[in-house]
């Protein structure tokens, strides 16, 4: 196995603090209201997320960000980071990420040797952009030479992985449960990645209604295990 | 006479000044099938309320609309629309409208338009880019619905896309992009529009927005009757976000209007009027 590859496998890592363990970006809510109860439910709100939010927003940003780099346009980089954080309406969501951002990017500094990742970490410091795991994300990738569609789809996968691993402790679910859904999406994975392919520009950011309304009611919901 | 207007369906050009504290029309132009009535004042506000409208009735294939503001320094402005903005099919071409808004200096406005109708076969798509600058407040909303169809479904419309981008100082604070493709997405599917058909957004940006009011309005909202889903949130910039999912436009007029009261009484001291259609 090329040894880059293996060094993009450790972003993707379960046990790589990230924090995602403390956010199910609205999947509480759903949980809450005893519409997400079963590995069933839980596979629909979960490919609902994929397909009608990561796609359009993470994904084409990854898209987006790897093109920017490979025309070494800075600045489109910079934009697609405001771009990431300021579409997302829901406050505890936006943090979340945030958060999870400027951690990946504090790790990422000690391990890839990358002028690139650097360079944002600085910009984070001094409050000129806010971090987001999926611009880290795609530096990485970058900086390992690996393609753009892979280093799209190793992020969508750590996506799911995190979130079921959070559904397996919130709803619960049985550890099989959550690994054959993992295994279920890997087709689902693959298509996402086509599916963000075939968006321009003009489709950044359209969310499904429902997924961000759960995401903006979290902040209310009573008894929480998760931040977001 | 702007050269560039006669290539749109319809063209609104307005520019709104504050003179001793009375906010008025330095220019008013518009074209073709866009057309906005004599201001109302409500009250001792000095703040105008145009109503804007649709001379053609609706919104049909390729039909494009563009609509220019400039709300100057201190000057406060109020918008809305005679009626529902109908969108029929559009066979060739989607109907497009671009609104370009800017709010200087402590300026003030206020949108408030009645939903857009997107009926069988519908695409629209609409891009609003408002620039503002410190010190402006801005209520913005919109609200879009399904038009009847003889099939009964709810969401025979192919598409309707809404952009909203909103500048602070030159920076881009807000970006929204709601996009309904029915025949494309999951629509009916757990989490993407649940059993509703109705959307409506109401952001508002003011630098005297806290923690307290955001309280506040989320009681206010949920005082409402109707049924709803609706989330409240802070924005990265001072303002919020109100979402909300309904089955009834009034139920969402309601809401949205609660919540307008509720700002103008905080920020301004002033009860807003009932918008009087015809």
């Amino acid at each position: 196995m090329d040894s880059s590859l293996l060094a993009l496998f450790q972003l993707c890592d379960s046990n790589f603090p990230s924090g995602g363990f403390s956010h199910s970006f609205g999947l509480e809510t759903f949980i809450q209201r005893n519409r997400v109860h079963n590995r069933d439910t839980f596979s629909q709100w979960l490919s609902l997320f994929l397909k009608e939010q990561m796609v359009s927003s993470d994904g084409l940003a990854i898209k987006l960000i790897y093109q920017a780099l490979e025309e070494n346009d800075l600045d489109e980089v910079w934009r697609i980071d405001r771009l990431l954080t300021i579409q997302n309406m829901s406050r505890e969501t936006r943090e979340g990420t945030r958060f999870m951002g400027r951690s990946l990017v504090k790790i990422a500094g000690t391990i890839y040797d990358s002028e690139l990742i650097n360079l944002y970490s600085k910009r984070i410091k001094e409050k000129d952009s806010f971090g987001h795991p999926a611009v880290l994300f795609v530096l990485a990738g970058y900086h390992l030479k690996i393609s753009r569609d892979t280093t799209m789809l190793y992020y969508l996968y750590s996506t799911i992985v995190n979130l079921v691993q959070n559904g397996v402790r919130a709803i619960p679910m049985g550890q099989t449960d959550g690994q054959r859904i993992i295994s279920d999406f890997q087709p689902i994975l693959k298509d996402a990645v086509e599916a963000v392919n075939r968006l321009e520009k003009t489709d950044f950011g359209t969310v499904a209604p429902g997924i961000e309304m759960a995401q903006m009611q979290h902040e209310y919901v009573n008894v929480r295990i998760f931040m977001s | 006479m702007n050269l560039t207007s006669a290539k749109w369906t319809g063209f609104l050009n307005m520019e709104i000044e504050n003179r001793e504290g009375k906010s008025i029309p330095k220019s008013i132009y518009y074209y073709n099938a866009l057309k906005v009535q004599r201001p109302i004042y409500h009250g001792k506000s000095g703040m105008p309320c145009y109503y804007l409208l649709n001379v053609g009735g609706g919104y049909m294939d390729g039909d494009t609309y563009r609509i220019e503001i400039r709300v100057r320094e201190k000057a406060k402005l109020m918008l809305t629309t005679l009626g529902a903005t109908l969108i029929y099919k559009t066979p060739n071409k989607p109907v497009t409208q671009e609104s370009e808004i800017f709010l200087e200096k402590d300026s003030y406005f206020v949108y408030l338009p009645d939903p857009i109708i997107g009926y069988k076969n519908a695409r629209y798509k609409q891009v609003d880019t408002i620039h503002m600058e410190k010190g402006a407040t801005l209520l913005y909303s919109d609200i879009l619905t399904p038009g009847w169809s003889a099939e009964g479904s709810s969401f025979s419309y192919d598409k309707l896309q809404l952009n909203t981008n909103i500048y602070l100082e030159g920076e881009l604070v807000v970006y929204d992009n709601i996009k309904l493709e029915p025949a494309v997405q999951q629509i009916n599917a757990l989490g993407f529009m649940d059993d509703y058909t109705h959307i409506g957004t109401f952001i508002v940006i003011g630098d005297k927005t806290d923690d307290d009011l955001i309280k506040r309005l989320h009681e206010v909202i949920h005082e409402q009757p109707g049924e709803f889903e609706a989330g409240i949130s802070l924005l990265s910039t001072p303002g919020f976000t109100i979402r909300i999912l309904a089955k009834l436009t009034q139920d969402i007029v309601r809401i949205i209007s609660a919540c307008h009261k509720l700002v103008s009484e905080e920020w301004f001291d002033e009860t807003p009027s009932f918008l009087r259609k015809y």
